[in-house]
């Protein structure tokens, strides 16, 4: 028998059983559709992740200090204060370094008006703003002048600003830091992150050196590099600048440097096993609709055993019995994954709308929950359509 | 696929047909040696519980002697596996059955291009052939209903269409009159003598004698065993 003839055959006899075909599909039609939309929201919510990461700043190196041993007890990264402000000059001179901000941080009690917070307070440098990619709400950043001149003058994070009822008004205002008076020059936009970006108060980093830590070193400096194709090359470049100043020749480092690349690789590694999670229990209501093909299937071989015994008399072979069953099962079920991608596509663009991330489509799950749904007629039409095949034609005939 | 001249559509030579229930060995059929030479037409006559279903399975090729061999239109038919049965069903034999056995919810063009379906014919092909088929037999304006529109002579007749779209060796029917009221029956049959006169070989079934009367030359089944042929 012809391919087109068993498709004929498969279509004229589920189209004398809409209804009953339309319910058996709903299993396969769930299972796809779970599938498609799982998987998309899995990897819309890894987009939404990676596109806020990208918001820090994708071209950005933090350099750290490196730790301290105090005793047999090693303490972490950042502990030493080996990074100095002459170090962040220096790297700002390599080449494929756009921008670089030095981190000089601390807590303090902030006050304005009647409220109080205790911030992060960050002294650093007009750089700042390029290198972790803030905008401006209102008033004006850190100038290179405030910087030179140890000007008390301050940038609060909006999350700040809201904690202590600051407003678009209150720029020019003073408030305290630590008990002393800044101006308050502007107010960073929000960025929305998850750690606490907008939460902090930036003033020159001289005046931070000369009120709070009154030394040279700096907790971190952030070098934002030309493009993301020089990342490597600046983080090879500082390594060796930061070696050959810190004079270390035993290639054990007194500094680290983190990208933002790394941060990304470990985001989609844990969003690939989120993925493959939602897909394996999405799955299971795939192999549930694949079990409700074949229930009918068998159902349907009983009913027609006497329409197997006529095609068998008119010299229907086991095989043709065979493909044709199959070919049924394998229409349900590929008509049903394709009516499930197509639910699928919608609901995940109804979740990624609602939820902010957009519409993420993916064609290979699209390829594989089709390829899916026909493994499952396959593999659950065999049996059925095995047992239809062989029917022995005297009995089959005489079935009432 | 018909042999040569001397060489005739169906030979049983010594065949037996025993049903083995476990316990007890059930003889259907016992040393039967008949011979239907073509283009005759041949009726087999026997009351009920006489082999007569076992007959028909195994000329009919559904169904395989115990012993005993088995000549259809010079095709060894006890030596064959069941491709080998479902092919010889396909080309050689045309089934007509007592209740009719139409496929259900199909016209009656699909049901009598349905034969062909197994002989790898194109649909085109087939659907022309079956056309053709439905007029021979006057129902050129029933071919688009399905089995449950037609009256049982009409029922009976797409039937007969569907045994001879493929041009079978030999029409084998089974009480095909016996579902039928006298008039529709006495009409299929004058269509069975007109088949022979345009040279088919016809064996025809029954238990009633007056039916077998439209044939040739009757044979008598009786307990397994056949009979002395009588002349009809």
């Amino acid at each position: 028998m012809k391919i087109t003839d068993l498709i004929g055959l498969a279509f004229s006899r589920l189209g004398t059983g809409k209804m009953r075909a339309a319910l058996t599909m709903l299993g396969v039609i769930i299972g796809v559709a779970s599938v498609v939309a799982l998987v998309s929201v899995a990897q819309g919510a890894t987009k939404g992740i990676s596109d806020r990461l990208q918001s820090l700043g994708t071209n950005l190196l933090t350099v750290s200090p490196g730790f301290t041993t105090t005793g047999a007890t090693r303490g972490g990264f950042g502990t030493a204060t080996t990074l100095t402000v002459d170090d962040a000059t220096a790297l700002a001179q390599l080449d494929g370094v756009q921008a670089i901000a030095p981190e000089l941080t601390s807590n303090k009690l902030v006050i304005a008006g009647t409220q109080n917070e205790t911030a992060r307070v960050v002294g650093t440098t007009p750089g700042y703003l390029s290198v972790f990619a803030y905008d401006m709400w209102v008033g004006s950043f850190l100038n290179q002048a405030s910087v030179d001149h140890n000007l008390r003058v301050a940038v609060i994070g909006a999350t700040t600003a809201d904690n202590l009822s600051l407003t678009e008004t209150s720029v020019g205002s003073t408030i305290f830091i630590g008990g002393l008076p800044f101006n308050l020059i502007g107010i960073l936009q929000p960025k929305g992150g998850t750690t606490s970006t907008d939460d902090q108060v930036l003033i020159p980093l001289s005046t931070a050196r000369q009120l709070f830590v009154g030394s040279n070193s700096v907790s971190a400096i952030g070098v934002s590099a030309a493009n993301q194709d020089v990342i490597s090359t600046v983080s090879a470049e500082i390594t060796a600048t930061l070696e050959q100043r810190h004079g270390i020749t035993t290639g054990v480092d007194d500094f680290s440097i983190a990208t933002q690349a790394q941060l990304l690789g470990t985001v989609s590694g844990v969003s690939d096993t989120l993925t493959l999670l939602l897909a394996g229990i999405a799955s299971i209501s795939l192999l549930v609709g694949g079990i409700g093909i074949m229930n009918i299937m068998l159902v349907s071989v009983r009913e027609r055993t006497r329409e197997i015994g006529i095609r068998k008399a008119i010299g229907a072979r086991g095989r043709d019995i065979l493909s044709q069953f199959l070919v049924e099962a394998l229409a349900l079920s590929l008509a049903g994954g394709l009516i499930g991608v197509g639910l699928g596509v919608v609901a995940s663009y109804g979740i990624g709308v609602y939820a902010g991330w957009g519409f993420v489509f993916n064609p290979v799950t699209v390829v594989v929950a089709v390829l899916f749904s026909l493994i499952v007629g396959i593999v659950f039409g065999v049996w059925p359509a095995s047992q239809a095949a062989r029917l022995d034609p005297v009995v089959a005939l005489r079935y009432e | 696929m018909s042999g040569v001249a001397s060489e005739p559509i169906i030979r049983l030579e010594n065949v037996s047909r025993v049903y083995d229930t476990g316990k007890v060995q059930v003889p259907a059929l016992l040393d039967v040696d008949l011979e239907v030479a073509d283009g005759e037409f041949l009726a087999i006559v026997g009351p009920s519980g006489s082999g007569k279903s076992t007959m028909m399975n195994i000329l009919g090729c559904l169904d395989r002697p115990t012993s005993g061999r088995y000549i259809l239109d010079s095709n060894p038919v006890d030596e064959l596996d069941d491709d080998g049965l479902a092919y010889l069903r396909s080309r050689s034999i045309g089934f007509v059955f007592q209740s009719y056995n139409l496929l259900p919810r199909t016209s009656a063009l699909e049901n009598v291009a349905a034969p062909l379906l197994y002989q790898g014919v194109s649909r085109k092909e087939r659907l022309r052939r079956a056309q053709a088929a439905l007029e021979r037999l006057g129902l050129a304006d029933r071919v688009g209903h399905v089995p449950s529109e037609l009256s049982g002579g009409q029922q009976q007749r797409v039937g007969i269409a569907r045994a001879l779209v493929t041009e079978p060796a030999l029409l084998l029917a089974d009480e095909p009159t016996g579902n039928l009221d006298s008039h529709s029956g006495a009409e299929v049959l004058e269509l069975f003598k007109d088949l022979h006169s345009l040279g088919r070989t016809i064996v025809l079934i029954t238990h009633d004698l007056d039916v077998a009367q439209a044939a040739d030359r009757a044979v008598h089944l009786r307990d397994g065993r056949l009979q002395d042929a009588v002349p009809a």
